[in-house]
C-alpha cells in the first residue's frame, strides 16, 4: 500500500475533476460592477467629488452630497448583494443535486480486502464488483461471473451489456473486458484491475470535452444586456447634454456636476434589476413545482424563446416500460390501454380464444411481483424479470387479478427458458379444473418460430386447422403489428394427452420427452414502450407554438418512427420521402424531396453526412427523426440546428450527452433516469422525466418575457417624471421640484413591490399560439417600449407631477410665474426675506422646507400615477377589462403597498429631515388623480386602436 | 409619410398636453385669491433679518478704509430710500400712526373692495445715528456699525407682545423699556465668553423705543399695501473689540415669535462681526 500511496501521489485522486467554479469573490465583484452599477459608482463618485470641493469652499450644504455618495453606493452594494444572493441559492439547489453519497469499493490490497473510498484507488489496484454496484474506475477484468453491466449513460446503448474476460475489440468501447468508470453493474460479479482513475477515465475525457464547450450567453442576459446598454445611452447623454447646456447656461462647473448625478440618478432605474431577477425566481419556483428545475435563473427565458426541441425518445416521449398495446386472436386485433395508470382494459375479453391466451400469458412467465406492495397500484409494482415478461405480468394481473394464485392453481411442472437459439419458452402445467387430469403445455416467443410448431389455430375457442389462409391472416397480422414498431409474442398451447402424460409423469426438460410441434396457435400479443399519455398534446402544444420538436434516439427507425407518429412528431397526414416512393410505386431517389415534410434519418446516413446536407434536412422537413444515433451525434445535430439560428432546447440523460447539453441553448437532463454528468452539464433538470413538462416550461418561459416587458415598461416610465423635474430646474430655473434622495424612495421604494407584481399577470391570449420570437428582432425592450414610455406616458406622468408641484408652491403663495428663474437666489443662503407672489418674505429654511414639501408632493403624484401605469401595463393589447382588472391579485398588494409606503415616508418619516420629506396635505394626493385617469383612458385608446386598426401605422408604432 | 405622420401625431400629442397643463394651471389660480395665500403655514413665525444683507453672515471691514465697509453703506442706503420722508408724502398712502407704539391697525377684509389699504408711515430719523441722514456711513468709518432689523412680512400676522410679568425670559434690558405695544428686539454675544467683547449696542426705533409698533401689523400683502413699510430697528454696536470675530445674536420677543433650531433665522438671526483696526 505504500506504492499505493505513491501513485495516488502522481495520479492524484481518482474522481473528477469538477469544472472549474469562479471564486465567489468574483462573481460578487461581478455583481457590484454589472449592469447599472458603474453609472450608479460613477454618480457616487461625482457626489463624493463634489462634498469634497465644497467642504473646501465650506458651504454649509456639503455634507448633503457626502450622504447622497453613501446612498448611492449603499444602493449598488444592496442590490449586488440580493443578486449575488439570488445567483447563490439558485446554485445551491443544483449543488444539493449533484451532492453524491462517497462510494465504496472493495479492494484487494496487500492480500487482503478491504472497503475503501472509490476516490482512493488507483492504477493496479484489484477491485471486485458484483450486481447493482457502480464501477469505480475503469477496470479490466479478470474474472466474471454472469456479468452484466448498463453502459447507457456512456454509449447510450439501453440494453445491459455482458463482460467477459475475453479481449473482442482494439476499441477499448467495444470490447467486452474492460468496464467503464461510473457505469453500473446490473447482475453478475467480476474482479479487475483498475487501468485508469479519474479525469483519466472514459468518462473523465467526455466529462473534459462538455466543460470545453463554452457556455453561451442566455438570450434574456442578451436581452438584458441590451437594455442596460439602451438606458445607460440615454443617461449618459441625456447627462452630458444638460451638463453642456449649465455649463454654457454659466452654471458653475460643481453645480452642473452635481445636475449630472441628479440626471444619473433620475435615469438609472435602480431597482429594476433586482425585481427582474425576482421575477425570473418567481418563475422559476412555479417551474420547480411543475417539474422543470432550472439551475441558472436565465434560463427560465430561455426556454419560452425555444424554437426546437431535440428530445430524447425512451423515457421523456415514452413511458420507459414495456407494455401491450395490441393483442391478435380470432383473426382480430384488438387494442390494449397504454396510458400510464390502467387499472381495466376495454378490449372484447368474452371469447373462449382470449381465456385461452390468457393462461398462457399467465403461466408461461417467469417475472415475479416483489413481495410487500399489494397496496401499491399495478402499474407501479416493482417486478423481478425482464422488459416483457414484466409488461405481461402486469397486463394478466390487470385484468384476471392475483397472477400468482393462479399461478399457484396451476402448478407448473416443467420449463425451459427463453434462449436465443430456439426462441421461445416453454412451461407445463398441472391445470386448476380438478376433473381435467390432463396437463398443459403452454409457450410463447418469436411469432414464426411458434407458428413453425403449430398446426392448428384458435378460432372462438375452437381448434381448427392451419391452412394457408389462416397462416395468409396471421402473416398480416404480425406485419401489421411489427410495422407499429411494436415486439410482437406467439402464444400457443397444447393440452397433452391424458393416457400418454398420466399425473405425476417426469417431464425432462434435457430430452424433451413430451411434443413440442402440432401446437395449437392461440394468439399474438404486441408490446411497445408506448409515449406518455401527456406526450401528444404537449407536441400539438408545440406545434401550434411554432416549435419544432425533432426525436433523436437510438432506437430502430421503425419503432421510432411508430412513436413519433403516434405523438405527433409526425403529424398523420405528413409522410417521408420512403412514403411516397411506397405509395407511387417509384424509386426513392425519383421522389422530390420537397415534398416530404417529414423524415426519418438513420444515425449511419449521418455518419456519412455533410453538415450542408445535415441543413437541408433540417431546413426542409418540419418533422425530423433521428433513429440509431449515438449520443455523439446529437452534439452535430444540435449545432446543426444552431446554425439555422434557432434556439435549441436538448434532453439527454446519458454522460455522452453532456457535451450537446453543454452546446445546446439550453440542456435539459432528466432527473429520474439522468446522470450526474448531464446533470451538470445542462440549465435545467426534468425531475419527472416528462415532455409535457418542457412544454410547460416554455409556456411559463415566455409569459415572463411578457411580463417582464410589462416590468420594465412600467420601471422605465417614471423615469422621465424624475428626469424632467432636472431639465426643467436647470433651463427654467425654478426651485427644485423632486430630490434625488427622493427618486430613490421611488426606484427602490414605492415601485419595487409592483413591479414584481406584473410578473404573476396571466398571459393575455394564448402564448402557445404563437411562433418562438426571433432572437434578432423580438426584443425585450423595444423602440416602440422605450418611445411609448418616455416620450408619452412619462411625459404625461412629469405634467401631472408639475401641476401639484405648481398647486403646492401656488397655495403657498409663490405662483408659477414668480418661481421662474429664482433658482439663486432661492438656494442663497444670505437670503432670509425673499419675497412671494404677496410680497411675504421668507427665510432660507422655510423656503427649503417648502421645497421638501415640493419634493413630497411630487413623489407622491409619481406613485398616484405609477398606480394607473400598473394597472395599464397589465395588458399590452386587449383592454384592461378584459383582462380582468382582479385576476392578478398580487397587482393590489403592489398598489397597496406602493400607496402604503407613500403614506408611511410622507407622514411617519415626514419629520426625518435627511430624508427630505415633509407631511402633505391631503388633498394634494388627489391633484394628480385626474392624470392618472387621463393615463388610463389613453392607454385603452392606444389598445383599441391597435385591435381595431392592426398593421396601421398606430399597431406599429404604438404595440411595444 | 410616415415620419409625417409621427410628427404631426406628436405635435398634437403635446399640444394637447400643454393645453391640459395650462388648462389645468389656469384653473387651479381660479381658486386661489390673489390678496392673500391659501396656507401660511411654511412661512410663520416669521423669520428675523437685517439689512445689510450679507453672505455667511459676516460684517468684516476696516475702519479706515471706505472701499472695505462700502457695500454695507450701499446697501443701507437703497434699502432706506422707501423710507425717506420725501417718499412718504402721499397722504392717500400713508398715515401717521404716531410716535409710539399703539395698538393693531385692522383695515378690514384682504380685498380691494375699498381700494388700496393705508400704510403706516415709517420717520427714518428715529433711526437717529443710523438713519444715514447725518453719518451717510451708518456708523462704520468710526467702526460702530449700523445693522437694520426687520421681522418678515406675512399677511395677516400679528405679532403679540410678551406680557411683562409672565415672562420672565426677556433680557432685564428689554424689560426696562417694555411696552404692551411694542414686540422688542435685543442683541447679545452670542457666545458667553463675548460677553464682554460686544462692548455697548444701541437700539434706535419709534419714538426711541427699541422693537416694532403693533400699529404696523397686521400686513395686507402687495396688492392692498404696495407700499408698505416694515418697521424698522437700528442696533449700533459702539465698542466692538477689533480684530477678532465677535458673534452676535438679535432676537425679536413676543407670544408668537418662536425660535427653532433647524431655522436659524426664525425670530432671530446671528452676524459675525470682524472689524480690522488697520
Amino acid at each position: 500500500s505504500a506504492r499505493a500511496a505513491e501513485i495516488l501521489a502522481r495520479d492524484g485522486p481518482n474522481a473528477l475533476t469538477p469544472p472549474k467554479a469562479t471564486p465567489e469573490i468574483v462573481k460578487f465583484l461581478k455583481q457590484m460592477i454589472g449592469g447599472f452599477s458603474i453609472l450608479l459608482w460613477i454618480g457616487a463618485a461625482f457626489s463624493w467629488i463634489s462634498f469634497g470641493i465644497q467642504l473646501a469652499q465650506g458651504v454649509d450644504s456639503a455634507f448633503d452630497n457626502l450622504y447622497l455618495g453613501v446612498v448611492l453606493a449603499l444602493v449598488v452594494i444592496l442590490t449586488g448583494i440580493f443578486a449575488y444572493y439570488q445567483e447563490a441559492k439558485s446554485t445551491n439547489i443544483m449543488a444539493s443535486f449533484s451532492k453524491m453519497i462517497p462510494q465504496q469499493a472493495l479492494v484487494l490490497r496487500d492480500a487482503e480486502k478491504k472497503e475503501l473510498p472509490a476516490d482512493q484507488l488507483v492504477v493496479g489496484d484489484i477491485v471486485e464488483i458484483k450486481g447493482g454496484d457502480r464501477i469505480p474506475a475503469d477496470i479490466r477484468l479478470i474474472f466474471t461471473q454472469g456479468c452484466k453491466v448498463d453502459n447507457s449513460s456512456l454509449t447510450g446503448e439501453s440494453e445491459p451489456q455482458s463482460r467477459s474476460c475475453e479481449f473482442t475489440h482494439e476499441n477499448p468501447l467495444e470490447t467486452r473486458n474492460i468496464a467503464f468508470y461510473s457505469t453500473t453493474c446490473v447482475e453478475g460479479t467480476a474482479t479487475g484491475i483498475v487501468i485508469n482513475t479519474g479525469d483519466r477515465t472514459i468518462i473523465g475525457r467526455i466529462a473534459s470535452l462538455a466543460s470545453g464547450v463554452g457556455n453561451e450567453k442566455t438570450p434574456i442576459a442578451i436581452e438584458i444586456e441590451h437594455f442596460v446598454y439602451l438606458v445607460a445611452g440615454v443617461a449618459i447623454s441625456i447627462g452630458v447634454l444638460f451638463f453642456i447646456i449649465s455649463v454654457s447656461m454659466r452654471y458653475k462647473i460643481l453645480d452642473s456636476i452635481i445636475f449630472l448625478i441628479g440626471i444619473i440618478v433620475a435615469n438609472v432605474p435602480e431597482g429594476l434589476l433586482a425585481t427582474v431577477t425576482v421575477s425570473l425566481s418567481l418563475t422559476a419556483k412555479r417551474m420547480a413545482k411543475k417539474n422543470c428545475l432550472v439551475k441558472n435563473l436565465e434560463a427560465v427565458e430561455t426556454l419560452g424563446s425555444t424554437s426546437i426541441i431535440c428530445s430524447d425518445k425512451t423515457g421523456t416521449l415514452t413511458q420507459n416500460r414495456m407494455t401491450v398495446a395490441h393483442l391478435w386472436f380470432d383473426n382480430q386485433i384488438y387494442s390494449a390501454d397504454t396510458s400510464e395508470d390502467q387499472t381495466t382494459q376495454p378490449f372484447d375479453q368474452s371469447s373462449p380464444s382470449w381465456t385461452a391466451l390468457s393462461k398462457i400469458v399467465t403461466l408461461c412467465n417467469r417475472a415475479e411481483f416483489r413481495p410487500g406492495q399489494e397496496n401499491l397500484p399495478i402499474m407501479k409494482r416493482v417486478v423481478v424479470g425482464d422488459a416483457s415478461e414484466t409488461a405481461l405480468l402486469k397486463f394478466s394481473e390487470v385484468i384476471l387479478g392475483d397472477v400468482m394464485s393462479i399461478r399457484a392453481q396451476n402448478r407448473k411442472v416443467a420449463e425451459i427458458p427463453f434462449n436465443s437459439t430456439n426462441k421461445f419458452q416453454l412451461s407445463i402445467h398441472e391445470t386448476d379444473d380438478p376433473h381435467d387430469k390432463r396437463f398443459l403445455l403452454v409457450m410463447k416467443g418469436a411469432p414464426e418460430r411458434i407458428l413453425e410448431r403449430c398446426s392448428t389455430i384458435m378460432i372462438n375457442g375452437k381448434e381448427e386447422p392451419l391452412d394457408s389462409e389462416k397462416a395468409e391472416a396471421f402473416q398480416t397480422a404480425y406485419m401489421e403489428l411489427g410495422g407499429m414498431g411494436e415486439r410482437v409474442l406467439g402464444f400457443c398451447h397444447l393440452y397433452l394427452p391424458e393416457n400418454e402424460f398420466p399425473e405425476g409423469f417426469q417431464f425432462d426438460t434435457d430430452s424433451m420427452n413430451f411434443p413440442t410441434s402440432n401446437l395449437c396457435f392461440v394468439g399474438l400479443l404486441s408490446m411497445i414502450d408506448p409515449p406518455r399519455s401527456t406526450v401528444p398534446d404537449a407536441v400539438s402544444k408545440c406545434r401550434s407554438a411554432g416549435i419544432k420538436v425533432i426525436m433523436v434516439t437510438g432506437d430502430h427507425p421503425i419503432t421510432a418512427k411508430a412513436i413519433a407518429k403516434s405523438v405527433g412528431i409526425i403529424s398523420a397526414t405528413s409522410e417521408t420521402v420512403e412514403d411516397i416512393a411506397k405509395r407511387l410505386n417509384i424509386p426513392v431517389e425519383q421522389v422530390n424531396r420537397r415534398e416530404a415534410t417529414a423524415a426519418v434519418v438513420n444515425g449511419m446516413e449521418l455518419k456519412d453526412m455533410s453538415s450542408e446536407q445535415l441543413d437541408e434536412i433540417l431546413r426542409n422537413h418540419t418533422e425530423i427523426v433521428f433513429a440509431r444515433t449515438s449520443p455523439q451525434q446529437k452534439l452535430i445535430i444540435v449545432e446543426g440546428c444552431q446554425r439555422q439560428g434557432a434556439v435549441v432546447a436538448v434532453t439527454g440523460d446519458g454522460v455522452n450527452d453532456s457535451p450537446a447539453l453543454k452546446k445546446a441553448d439550453i440542456g435539459i437532463a432528466m432527473g429520474i433516469a439522468g446522470s450526474d454528468a448531464a446533470k451538470n452539464a445542462a440549465d435545467m433538470v426534468l425531475l419527472d422525466d416528462n415532455f409535457a413538462s418542457i412544454v410547460t416550461g416554455v409556456e411559463e418561459g415566455r409569459l415572463i418575457f411578457d411580463n417582464l416587458k410589462k416590468t420594465i415598461a412600467y420601471t422605465l416610465t417614471k423615469n422621465i417624471a424624475e428626469l424632467c423635474p432636472f431639465l426643467i430646474y436647470i433651463i427654467a430655473s425654478i426651485p427644485m421640484p423632486i430630490g434625488t434622495i427622493t427618486i430613490l424612495f421611488i426606484d427602490l421604494g414605492t415601485d419595487i413591490i409592483p413591479s414584481v407584481a406584473l410578473a404573476y399577470e396571466k398571459a393575455e391570449s394564448d402564448i402557445m399560439n404563437r411562433r418562438p420570437r426571433n432572437k434578432r428582432k423580438d426584443r425585450l425592450v423595444n423602440q416602440q417600449l422605450a418611445v411609448y414610455s418616455y416620450l408619452q406616458i412619462g411625459i404625461m406622468q412629469s405634467v401631472g407631477a408639475f401641476v401639484t408641484y405648481f398647486t403646492v408652491y401656488t397655495e403657498q403663495g409663490f405662483l408659477p410665474s414668480t418661481l421662474l428663474g429664482v433658482r439663486v437666489d432661492w438656494e442663497s443662503n444670505a437670503i432670509n426675506d425673499f419675497e412671494d407672489s404677496y410680497g411675504q418674505q421668507w427665510t432660507k429654511y422655510q423656503r427649503t422646507y417648502l421645497q421638501w414639501t415640493g419634493y413630497t408632493a411630487f413623489f407622491v403624484s409619481i406613485t398616484i400615477q405609477q398606480v394607473a401605469d400598473l394597472i395599464i401595463r397589465k395588458t399590452r393589447r386587449n383592454s384592461i377589462f378584459r383582462q380582468g382588472l382582479f385576476r392578478n391579485k398580487v397587482i393590489w398588494v403592489g398598489i397597496f403597498s406602493q400607496i402604503g409606503i407613500a403614506l408611511i415616508l410622507t407622514y411617519g418619516l415626514g419629520h426625518v429631515t435627511a430624508l427630505n420629506f415633509t407631511p402633505l396635505r391631503f388633498q394634494y394626493w388627489f391633484v394628480a388623480v385626474p392624470f392618472a385617469i387621463l393615463i388610463w383612458v389613453y392607454d385603452e385608446i392606444r389598445k383599441l386602436l391597435i385591435r381595431r386598426y392592426p398593421g396601421s401605422w398606430w399597431d406599429k408604432n404604438m404595440y411595444y | 409619410s410616415l415620419a409625417v405622420k409621427i410628427l404631426l401625431f406628436y405635435v398634437i400629442f403635446y399640444g394637447c398636453l400643454a393645453g391640459i397643463f395650462i388648462g389645468t394651471i389656469q384653473v387651479m389660480l381660479l381658486t386661489v385669491s390673489e390678496f392673500e395665500p391659501k396656507y401660511q403655514d411654511r412661512v410663520a413665525p416669521p423669520g428675523l433679518t437685517q439689512v445689510p444683507q450679507v453672505q455667511k453672515t459676516e460684517i468684516a471691514f476696516t475702519a479706515s478704509e471706505p472701499r472695505s465697509y462700502e457695500p454695507y453703506v450701499r446697501n443701507l442706503d437703497n434699502f432706506l430710500r422707501d423710507y425717506s420722508a420725501e417718499q412718504q408724502t402721499e397722504n392717500i398712502v400713508f398715515q401717521d400712526c404716531g410716535d409710539t407704539p399703539s395698538e393693531y391697525k385692522e383695515r378690514g377684509p384682504y380685498n380691494d373692495a375699498q381700494g388700496q389699504k393705508k400704510v403706516c408711515k415709517f420717520k427714518r430719523e428715529w433711526l437717529e445715528n443710523c438713519s444715514g441722514l447725518n453719518d451717510p456711513t451708518y456708523g462704520y468709518k468710526d467702526g460702530k456699525p449700523c445693522i437694520l432689523v426687520k421681522l418678515n412680512r406675512i399677511i395677516g400676522f400679528k405679532p403679540q407682545a410678551s406680557i411683562a410679568p409672565a415672562n420672565e425670559s426677556l433680557p432685564p434690558e428689554v424689560m426696562a423699556k417694555y411696552n404692551p405695544n411694542l414686540i422688542p428686539v435685543h442683541c447679545v454675544a452670542k457666545r458667553e465668553e463675548d460677553a464682554d467683547k460686544i462692548g455697548t449696542v444701541e437700539y434706535y426705533g419709534m419714538g426711541g423705543y427699541p422693537g416694532f409698533g403693533l400699529q404696523y401689523y397686521p400686513y395686507y400683502g402687495k396688492l392692498l399695501q404696495p407700499r408698505y413699510l416694515q418697521p424698522l430697528v437700528a442696533v449700533q454696536f459702539t465698542n466692538l473689540t477689533y480684530d477678532m470675530e465677535v458673534r452676535v445674536e438679535c432676537r425679536a420677543y413676543g407670544q408668537n415669535i418662536v425660535y427653532s433650531d433647524k431655522d436659524r433665522f426664525q425670530g432671530r438671526f446671528d452676524i459675525k462681526f470682524d472689524i480690522k483696526s488697520s
